[in-house]
């Protein structure tokens, strides 16, 4: 057996929590990212980490070792945050460009604009983060699912192919046009090159 | 942008992780005969190393716990509705296939009533047919049925006359 993950779940199936406990160390970073990364608020991130490995245990008897571990997990994470995505868009009572019921000229939400005009160079950093993240959530689910499966070591672009159920082709055709859609709106931070330098 | 295979390659590559010391040289030595792609993997490369900085989702230390705390939990509800889960299960499981044995048997019903109704048209149509005959003659015309019947049907041609119209 190649994989030491598959290992774990063959013990996982016999009902061992120790195995179990193993995975989830292992795994709960990566899956976080995903989920952060999808739904962009770090508790339903948790909530809905916290539900991919009771999947994770709940179906552990449907589990075939022949299929890499990561690829299963991350297959779970695909379809709990696909599922929370159109929860959501079900159940939006209001955007923040809804109206204000009484202040008719005024929008519902006003949040403070935290943008300064020269930011200190210290916090340079954290602006551009904050700024690639933002254009992250504004991109198609199924492209920034794509990009941010793509920064996992753990997957090969045939196993986010198989995450996702698409060729690989399509998802390098995803993932391209997710990147041409960042570079579009990063375009003037990643032409002063403030991001270049050692990684 | 260049649908050169080397340039894709390499860049498909840095899309997911960092190029290893080999491909930066092979990299390096493509761009030095391909300036006019210089300008793309600049911006390639800033957006990998932005993509690369962001920072970790932060996971509470006490994550694995949870988890452990609610497949107890999950394992423990199980096993107090028993009976529930059970008629769940038995209803998931059967429900596709009664519906379909439902349908099954309707489809059925329906083909057996559209063949009864139109065998009995053609009955109806049939009886009607055979109303529509005239009335048998009288029984005295019938005594000499027989007799009429022996008389060959095709009499023999008038010889005489067909002399007379030669």
């Amino acid at each position: 057996m190649d994989d030491p993950d598959a290992a774990l779940m063959l013990l996982v199936k016999q009902g061992d929590t120790s195995a179990f406990a193993e995975l989830v160390d292992k795994y709960k970073q990566p899956v976080m990212n995903v989920a952060y990364r999808m739904l962009h608020d770090t508790m339903e991130a948790e909530d809905l980490a916290q539900a991919v490995f009771v999947q994770v245990f709940k179906s552990a008897n449907r589990y075939q070792v022949s299929s890499k571990f990561s690829t299963w997990l991350f297959t779970i994470a695909r379809n709990l945050c696909l599922n929370e995505i159109r929860r959501r868009s079900r159940h939006r009572t209001d955007s923040i460009e809804t109206p204000h019921p009484e202040l008719e000229d005024q929008p519902l939400h006003q949040f403070e604009d935290k943008q300064t005009a020269s930011p200190p160079e210290s916090l340079l950093h954290s602006e551009l983060e904050a700024k690639i993240d933002e254009a992250l959530a504004e991109l198609p689910e199924n492209q920034r699912l794509a990009i941010v499966l793509c920064r996992q070591d753990e997957l090969s672009y045939e196993e986010i192919a198989g995450v996702m159920d698409c060729s690989v082709s399509a998802i390098k055709s995803l993932i391209h046009r997710g990147r041409e859609t960042l570079k579009q709106t990063l375009k003037p931070y990643l032409q002063s090159g403030a991001w270049r330098g050692p990684e | 942008m260049t649908n050169d295979p080397i340039y894709n390659h390499l860049r498909e590559v840095s899309w997911r992780q960092k190029l290893t010391n080999a491909e930066e040289v092979e990299l390096r030595t493509w761009l030095a005969t391909h300036p006019e792609v210089q300008a793309d993997w600049q911006t390639e490369s800033g957006l990998n190393a932005g993509l690369s900085r962001l920072p970790d989702a932060p996971v509470p230390s006490n994550f694995t716990a949870r988890v452990l705390q609610a497949v107890e939990r999950e394992a423990v509800a199980e096993l107090s509705q028993p009976q529930g889960n059970w008629l769940t299960w038995l209803w998931l499981r059967w429900l596709p296939r009664t519906v379909f044995a439902a349908m099954a048997v309707g489809v059925g019903l329906l083909s057996f009533h559209q063949v009864q109704s139109t065998h009995r048209k053609k009955m109806i149509e049939s009886v009607a047919a055979v109303s529509a005959v005239s009335s048998l003659p009288s029984p005295e015309i019938l005594g000499d049925f027989d007799a009429i019947r022996a008389l060959n049907p095709n009499p023999a041609p008038d010889e005489q006359l067909l002399a007379v119209l030669r």
